[in-house]
């Protein structure tokens, strides 16, 4: 057996001996397991509960009676965000955001009904996920295990012992190195079911999930790395511990939390009371349908007139009712879209300047590598919206085309006692809207989106590595 | 007086426990400027409502006016409410930047509005903020392990605890009088910057004696923690880490892990079943008689029974009714949903007896006013004005009096300072 094996067997067997080591890593074991199956057993209910909701809300669309197109209009659909399988492993977002949105003509409503609001105060106390136990609570078992492995050394003066008898510098910190290689190895095993779990489901993407396992991989070896760098730099036990605690806090718990202040300190938002008065602002100079005398109104009704060379809006072959409607349908989307656009834009300036910071927090570099690569980040709800919003205007203007072509506009204005029922289109109609289907994003998406994550923990991983190496030829001088 | 003088200057002499009371000063000073910097922005975007809103209504109004329609002006008439910050709000944020803080509503379904969120960014909301709050919860215990741990076992590990132990003087109140002191400086690094912001804020002095005492007594029972596990009599090294990991689960996983526990036990009716059947009910009064909405509007409402039968033509007061038909007929279900959220938070609140991560944070987001219950505090706010504003319109559909400009100007106005213990002015 060569020199590294026997460090590295000697310090596991240290570890094994050492009675709380053994009782806080089997903690972390069964807090892993009872993290990995309570989220997968989350993740499956809240999907069953939203595709469930999801059939409820077709059904009842469907099962309208004969009405007017412009009461389906405002009668809406209603679309649950789906959750994908990588939301068991870390759901990122998502008890953050709605997950219900009301889609109806002329409006633009919130995503609502997200967790954070209906759960108590203990929601904001973080969330058991597999990610978040190996993002911030693994880093701390490595730290309490690994702390002393060379600092003990040095501070008994067995470190000069074993130089002594012939093991290189370089051997026996590549020891102390794999010996905390096979815990984190361990730690980040029962994880490792949930992803099982996870694979199993229809919708399980390989490239995404690899870019995650590399990527835990990887922040768990930096961390490694980080212990043994700073328990030889140390030159007591106790010294080590306290800073390696320090910087876990730094890292893992303090910066996550002053990147978001920094973040909407710099790029703030309009508020949706601001945006809403502003979006009517606009359509008022854009063209006010209210308004009798409006030039874009009067403009676009002299075109519909030429296009179909009559000179009265009641000989128009179609309701004009129906194509007014979609004029004005097709203005305030467009409003909706720029303000919508220019409030996803300066949410991910946001979260760009938190993941500059992340170049200095390792764990905010993995969160957003986790969350982007599970889909779960801001990009994945915004994915959502944009789809909800361009399905929002696809339905409104099917049904603004129906008013137009199935209601006459005589029977759109009368007001006699059967009016109300000439006016009604068949039932028939909302059965042949297509229904809401959010388009996953591919595999290769999500991989992307998490690369920038990777190359920051990469980067880290290469300076610390190196950092050590540079240790190592020191090591025992002192 | 001498003794604790010449404690303070062997304190100051050792780096790493100077360095920590720095830092820890640092950390809260930095915190609550970020606080009173949030609050400042809500306040800003509060004070921004009333002339959008003039222009807002305004534009409405111009053309309202040609017709004088009553009908049309309460669909179209948008009415800002907003839930101003306490003077404590700046150290615990709470749900505030997740919950609106400003809502328009109008006279129609209410059901339909109220559960409306503000635009905010979820990855920004995800860590949680940065207040006082969490510097209190989470940080500031390990700045008590880092200069507790080692009280007794470093000088035994430097050979004096013995010669200390046989000092007159030397027996309890030697400890007392070490731990008093460096408590007292912890508890100075996150009191006097506290202090200061909450006099620029405007904070009572009583509210400010509950957070000093609040704070303290977390730092004690942090301090009593490391007392303990130092009657052990392990290292310092091996009492470092126990702490740390005693931190780690009363404040990370232990919390966590109830939430699970809490959200399991205890099932709330999706709000956004509520939403769904508000919209059933509204939209299915276009499918019966109109009269059989108007016999169930009037049997709630029969102030506006004498108001004239409806026509075959389109008439609001109509529309109006069958909106508010339909928010009564899911009143039990949003009754449900909101005793729902309360038991949760009931019960998160009883776990603060066990866990003082969450008993603190509790009592702060309590005394500050941005907890769940001053969420549904400002709901039943904006519900009391939603009824003046049906109400109001009422007086006008129910009757046939015209509306015009001036009536606008009638509206009923948002109270914003019905409850709340430290309102801003």
């Amino acid at each position: 057996m060569n020199g590294v094996a026997l460090i590295a067997r000697d310090e596991l067997r240290l570890m094994i001996r050492n009675r709380v080591a053994v009782i806080a890593f089997a903690l972390l074991i069964l807090l892993t397991l009872v993290a990995s199956l309570s989220s997968w057993a989350h993740q499956q209910g809240i999907a069953e509960l939203r595709a469930r909701h999801q059939a409820e809300a077709e059904q009842a669309f469907d099962a309208q009676p004969d009405r007017h197109p412009h009461r389906v209009v405002h009668y809406g659909s209603f679309i649950f965000r789906p959750l994908g399988p990588l939301a068991a492993f870390d759901p990122g977002v998502d008890a953050f955001t709605g997950n219900s949105m009301f889609l109806e003509g002329h409006r633009q409503n919130s995503a609502n009904f997200g967790d954070v609001r209906q759960s108590s105060l203990l929601v904001r106390f973080g969330q058991l996920t597999p990610a978040f136990v190996l993002q911030i609570v693994a880093p701390l078992l490595l730290i309490f295990l690994g702390y002393g492995v060379l600092a003990r050394e040095t501070e008994r003066g067995t470190l000069r012992l074993l130089l002594l008898q012939g093991v290189s510098r370089r051997q026996i910190v590549l020891g102390k190195l794999s010996a905390l290689g096979v815990v984190a190895i361990l730690v980040g095993l029962p994880a490792m079911i949930g992803f099982l779990l996870i694979a199993g489901q229809p919708g399980a993407l390989a490239l995404p999930m690899s870019v995650i396992a590399v990527g835990y991989g990887l922040y768990l070896a930096l961390w490694i790395v980080i212990i043994v760098l700073v328990s030889a730099r140390a030159g007591r036990s106790r010294d080590a511990l306290m800073a390696l605690v320090a910087v876990w806090a730094v890292v893992a718990v303090l910066a996550p939390r002053m990147a978001p202040d920094i973040a909407s300190a710099v790029t703030p938002l309009q508020n949706r009371f601001q945006t809403d008065v502003a979006i009517a602002r606009d359509l008022r100079r854009t063209g006010d349908s209210h308004n009798p005398d409006d030039p874009h109104f009067a403009a676009f009704k002299q075109s519909v007139l030429d296009r179909y060379g009559v000179t009265r809006i009641e000989d128009l072959p179609v309701n004009y009712k129906g194509l007014l409607g979609m004029e004005g349908e097709r203005l305030t989307s467009g409003l909706f879209d720029r303000y919508a656009r220019a409030s996803y834009d300066a949410q991910a300036r946001q979260n760009g300047l938190v993941n500059a910071i992340g170049l200095i927090s390792p764990a905010i570099a993995v969160r957003s590598l986790s969350m982007a690569a599970a889909g779960t980040d801001f990009a994945g709800h915004r994915r959502f919206l944009e789809q909800a919003e361009a399905y929002r205007y696809d339905l409104v203007q099917r049904l603004n085309r129906l008013q137009a072509e199935d209601v006459s506009y005589s029977d759109d204005t009368a007001q006699d006692p059967g009016a109300d029922r000439r006016k009604r289109i068949g039932s028939d109609n909302w059965r042949r809207m297509p229904d809401f289907a959010y388009q996953p994003p591919a595999g290769e998406t999500l991989a992307t989106a998490a690369l920038p994550g990777l190359a920051t923990l990469l980067a880290w991983f290469a300076f610390a590595s190196l950092l050590l190496s540079l240790s190592t030829r020191r090591l025992g001088a002192r | 007086m001498t003794l604790l003088s010449q404690e303070l200057r062997l304190f100051l002499r050792a780096r790493l426990s100077v360095i920590a009371v720095i830092l820890l000063t640092a950390l809260t000073t930095a915190s609550v400027i970020a606080g009173l910097a949030e609050i400042d922005r809500q306040r800003a975007a509060i004070a921004a409502i009333a002339p959008a809103q003039a222009e807002d209504i305004g534009a409405v109004a111009d053309w309202i006016d040609a017709k004088k329609d009553a009908g049309s002006a309460g669909y179209y008439s948008f009415h800002p409410t907003w839930d101003p910050p306490s003077r404590l709000a700046f150290a615990a944020l709470g749900m505030r930047d997740v919950s609106p803080y400003i809502l328009r509503v109008r006279a129609l379904g209410l059901e339909a509005q109220i559960y409306d969120g503000d635009t905010f960014n979820p990855e920004l909301a995800l860590p949680g903020r940065f207040d006082f709050a969490f510097v209190l919860v989470f940080l500031a215990p390990l700045f008590v392990i880092a200069l507790f741990h080692d009280l007794v076992s470093g000088e035994r590990e430097a050979g004096r605890l013995r010669m200390l132990q046989a000092l007159p003087g030397g027996g309890l109140s030697f400890w007392l009088r070490r731990s008093g002191l460096r408590l007292g400086l912890l508890w100075a690094a996150l009191a006097l910057p506290f202090l200061i912001a909450a006099m620029v804020s405007g904070v009572a002095p009583l509210t400010m004696l509950a957070v000093l005492g609040l704070a303290f007594v977390y730092l004690l029972f942090w301090v009593l923690l490391c007392g303990l596990t130092s009657r052990l009599r392990w290292s310092s090294v091996a009492n470092a880490a126990t702490l740390a990991a005693a931190w780690l689960i009363l404040v990370l996983i232990f919390p966590t892990l109830a939430n699970v526990l809490v959200n399991r036990a205890i099932p709330v009716d999706q709000g956004a079943e509520i939403a769904l059947a508000q919209r059933e009910r509204v939209n299915r009064a276009w499918d019966i008689p109109r009269e059989e909405t108007m016999r169930r509007f009037y049997a709630g409402n029969p102030e506006w029974a004498d108001s004239p039968p409806l026509t075959d033509a389109f008439h609001y007061k109509w529309y109006f009714a069958f909106h508010q038909v339909g928010d009564e007929s899911v009143a039990d279900q949003v009754y449900a949903y909101r005793s729902g959220l309360e038991k949760r938070d009931a019960t998160a609140r009883a776990l603060g007896w066990v866990l003082p991560s969450v008993g603190v944070q509790a009592l702060m987001t309590r005394l500050a006013e941005t907890d769940l219950e001053a969420q549904l505090a400002y709901q039943d706010r904006i519900r009391a004005f939603h009824r003046d504003l049906r109400q109001f319109y009422y007086g006008y559909l129910f009757r046939d009096r015209p509306f015009g400009k001036a009536d606008f100007g009638k509206a009923p106005r948002f109270e914003p300072v019905a409850n709340t213990r430290n309102p801003t002015p």
